[in-house]
């Protein structure tokens, strides 16, 4: 097994439980005080991403053994250091890698990892893998601080995902920007509802709330997609996503989903796609939230529910597998590699053994990006020590 | 306590809590029936035996048990065993994301439909035998020196007692009691060889228990009966009940042996039910809204439109968020939701008869048009006039 060469895991563990304690300081704590200034978003790449085609370690002896016909040509593989590479259709996270704009954390998984999609979505949605889900980890920040903004997290999913259940009522899917859109006729409903708020009780209670959320519907309702070199079904969705962000929408998440990873046969050709839409889509989304400005206030996350066994199967694709890398985007984060990459000699049942826990992620976005305290970030992540990931 | 409703609009009251709201072809029919008679016959309704599933029905069509469920909650029938049905799909949820079979969960809703009246020791022995139930909290996990303890965590603290009134210890002892209690395809098997047969210690009471021994044992409990009185209080009649109102549904629980049926008499002859500090103060989820916009409009059957309302706002049969249920109250006053309501009632408006916007104000508001809402009405005639009132904050509210 290799250690990290910045080693940003040890010091992480050190330097996390020591930190807990003491305010954070620089520009994290001026933005606590408006919660809704900040948005994470989360790309699930749904079916099981193959991580070790993902990040190559391409000087491992066993990479070629464990992928006889999936091995990548080393003389193509994006080298990010002297061990680990890109696939070669991740031009855009290399690019993102050099701007310094790409974190990557290796090896992320949990104990007893679950082969099932549902089950294992549910644990990383849920952080809770010993309980039945009654709510999700961003559900979990959200109730940490309350907000009575009638909109506060979208999932661009036509099922409310796991991931965002929780108390408030401000979280809604939203596939199409037409559907909050006011019928033709109903304005007068409207001024109702208006006209209601300095009403007691709950008819004044509804006045207020069906009120701020129309007014909110409203704005959404006007946003077209963001016109920026995206393409393909990811392209669209961040195209809406880069509308949200754009406008004077406060969300704090904004979900969505890409699909297709599940590649247990003739994996190369659609995992090369899938890859090329991934890095060359969130390039470019990148790039225009560091030129409109909005650097700062976005992290993106993206993580699949596993990684891909570490032997190839007989069909020329993988089955599921347990611990994988994870990305971190955004101005904020701390750029390089984190955590360390799984022992290619050292499996589990023919998995890569995970070697940082996915809530160490989670309670870093959640302390230090979305600045929450340390006994909210308890109910959010659990005991897991927070890594170092935003600068 | 705050004046009593007037008779027609305690009916109103009555039909939205007990039903789905009123409807133009029952109101006349239950205005003559009277407040006390309607009582009683809503109550003797919940042994009455669910239509029978529409010709062709198949469970496996996607989208076929909802229509199914949704179309008996817009006809009327039994209305009170429809909507104690929801409730009890509210209180025991389970989600056929996980259970994956429709048809099992279209059993379960069998079950909260045909028992939900009932003894509620008798339907938590029946949830617990359940096949949905089982896969949903991972029944055949649960085996004799390796528990799972969801089932019993979660019947304790959301289904039977409410958090503080067990302990942890309970909690793995109940799990071996139900050591053993799985299912095979679609029926309930007991399998002696996964069974736990020791001795438990639960609730400080010692024995060789098994899974109904448990059952007997927590709804035995005075805290049982004070958790389902509280929970159907606030289903059914105010988000925020009084300790006394919360007693007397315990003390008739606890007469009765547990008589749903009883419980529910005794909470909606309460003074308090139709007092007004109790008149419009549940915000009605989106199931109940949109259920209840058709009946107003005299719909026959639920519009595909319908679905993917609800599927917008959040509330889909058979697949609640997680074993808490759905949200209540504000919950539902969000973006999405609210814009949905203002489409449905556009949409139900629309499809109406011109007609029917003379009675509206009957039907879907008991004849109480508070003086903002009738400002707005002024002048407003035909469609226009029910959409707005389908749409109005009072309207929003049970």
């Amino acid at each position: 097994m290799w250690i990290d060469r910045r080693s940003f895991l040890k010091h992480a563990v050190v330097a996390g439980g020591s930190v807990l304690a003491l305010p954070r300081l620089g520009w994290t704590q001026g933005a606590a005080k408006e919660p809704g200034a900040r948005t994470l978003v989360l790309l699930h790449l749904n079916g099981g991403n193959d991580g070790l085609n993902t990040v190559v370690p391409y000087k491992d002896s066993l990479y070629p053994v464990l992928r006889q016909a999936l091995a990548l040509n080393t003389g193509q593989i994006r080298k990010i250091d002297e061990n680990l590479g890109l696939h070669p259709a991740l031009s855009g996270f290399e690019d993102l890698w050099k701007k310094e704009r790409l974190a990557i954390i290796n090896g992320v998984g949990y104990p007893n990892p679950n082969y099932s999609h549902f089950r294992a979505t549910e644990i990383w949605f849920t952080a809770q893998p010993a309980n039945t889900p009654v709510d999700g980890w961003v559900g979990r920040v959200l109730d940490a601080r309350p907000s009575k903004a009638p909109l506060r997290a979208v999932s661009l999913t036509k099922e409310k995902p796991l991931s965002l259940q929780c108390s408030s009522p401000g979280v809604a899917t939203l596939t199409d920007f037409k559907q909050f859109q006011v019928p033709a006729g109903m304005e007068r409903a409207v001024e109702l509802y208006g006209r209601y708020r300095e009403l007691d009780g709950e008819r004044g209670r509804v006045g207020r709330a069906g009120s701020d959320a129309i007014r909110v519907a409203k704005k959404i309702a006007a946003l077209q997609p963001y016109q920026a070199p995206l393409y393909g079904r990811l392209g669209q969705d961040l195209r809406k996503v880069l509308a949200l962000l754009n406008s004077d929408i406060d969300l704090e998440v904004i979900q969505l989903s890409f699909g297709g990873f599940d590649t247990h046969a003739n994996q190369a050709g659609t995992h090369n796609g899938l890859l090329a839409q991934v890095g060359n889509n969130l390039r470019n989304y990148q790039n225009v939230l560091d030129q409109r400005g909005l650097g700062d206030r976005v992290t993106t996350l993206v993580f699949s529910e596993f990684g891909r066994r570490a032997a190839e199967n007989l069909s020329g694709g993988t089955d599921h597998g347990s611990a994988g890398p994870v990305f971190l985007l955004g101005k904020g984060v701390r750029p390089g590699l984190h955590g360390s990459y799984p022992a290619l000699d050292d499996l589990e049942r023919g998995n890569f053994k995970y070697t940082t826990d996915f809530r160490s992620v989670y309670a870093a976005v959640a302390r230090d990006f979305l600045n929450l305290d340390p006994d909210a970030v308890k109910k959010v992540a659990g005991d897991h020590e927070p890594l170092e990931l935003f600068a | 306590m705050s004046t009593a409703l007037k008779d027609e609009v305690a009916l109103g009251h009555l039909l939205r809590r007990a039903g789905f709201g009123s409807s133009p072809a029952s109101h006349e029919g239950f205005l003559s029936l009277g407040w006390r008679k309607t009582v009683d016959r809503l109550l003797d309704e919940l042994g009455e035996p669910a239509a029978p599933p529409p010709e062709g029905f198949d469970p496996y069509v996607p989208g076929a048990t909802q229509q199914a469920w949704l179309d008996r909650m817009l006809s009327g029938r039994a209305m009170l065993a429809e909507k104690l049905a929801f409730f009890w799909h509210g209180h025991f949820a389970t989600s056929n994301t996980k259970v994956q079979d429709p048809q099992l969960l279209w059993t379960q809703y069998g079950l909260f439909r045909r028992k939900g009246g009932g003894k509620f020791r008798e339907l938590v022995e029946e949830v617990s035998r359940d096949v949905a139930m089982i896969r949903w909290l991972d029944g055949n996990s649960n085996r004799k020196g390796v528990p799972n303890e969801n089932y019993a965590r979660e019947l304790q603290e959301l289904f039977t007692l409410g958090i503080g009134n067990y302990s942890e210890q309970d909690i793995r002892e109940i799990a071996r009691a139900f050591t053993g209690w799985g299912s095979h395809h679609h029926k309930f098997v007991f399998s002696e060889q996964y069974h736990d047969a020791g001795e438990k210690t639960v609730h400080g009471r010692t024995g060789n228990w098994d899974g109904d021994d448990v059952v007997r044992i927590i709804t035995g409990q005075p805290a049982s009966r004070a958790f389902i009185a509280t929970e159907l209080l606030r289903f059914f009649s105010t988000p925020d009940p009084d300790a006394s109102e919360v007693e007397a549904v315990a003390a008739t629980l606890h007469k009765t042996e547990g008589s749903i049926k009883d419980a529910l008499r005794t909470m909606f002859l309460a003074d308090e039910f139709r007092a007004r500090s109790h008149y419009r103060t549940l915000v009605k989820s989106p199931v109940e809204f949109v259920v209840g916009v058709l009946r107003v409009a005299g719909a026959s059957s639920v519009p595909l439109w319908a679905h993917g309302s609800l599927e917008r706002t959040g509330q889909i049969l058979f697949r609640p968020p997680s074993v808490k249920g759905w949200p209540s109250g504000a919950g539902w006053l969000g973006s999405a939701a609210m814009v949905e309501r203002l489409k449905a009632a556009r949409r139900v408006a629309d499809g109406a008869p011109e007609s029917m916007a003379s009675g509206i104000e009957r039907i879907a508001l008991d004849g109480e048009v508070p003086p903002e809402l009738a400002a707005a009405l002024q002048g407003l005639e035909g469609k226009e006039r029910i959409a707005l009132v389908l749409a109005s904050p009072e309207y929003q509210l049970a």
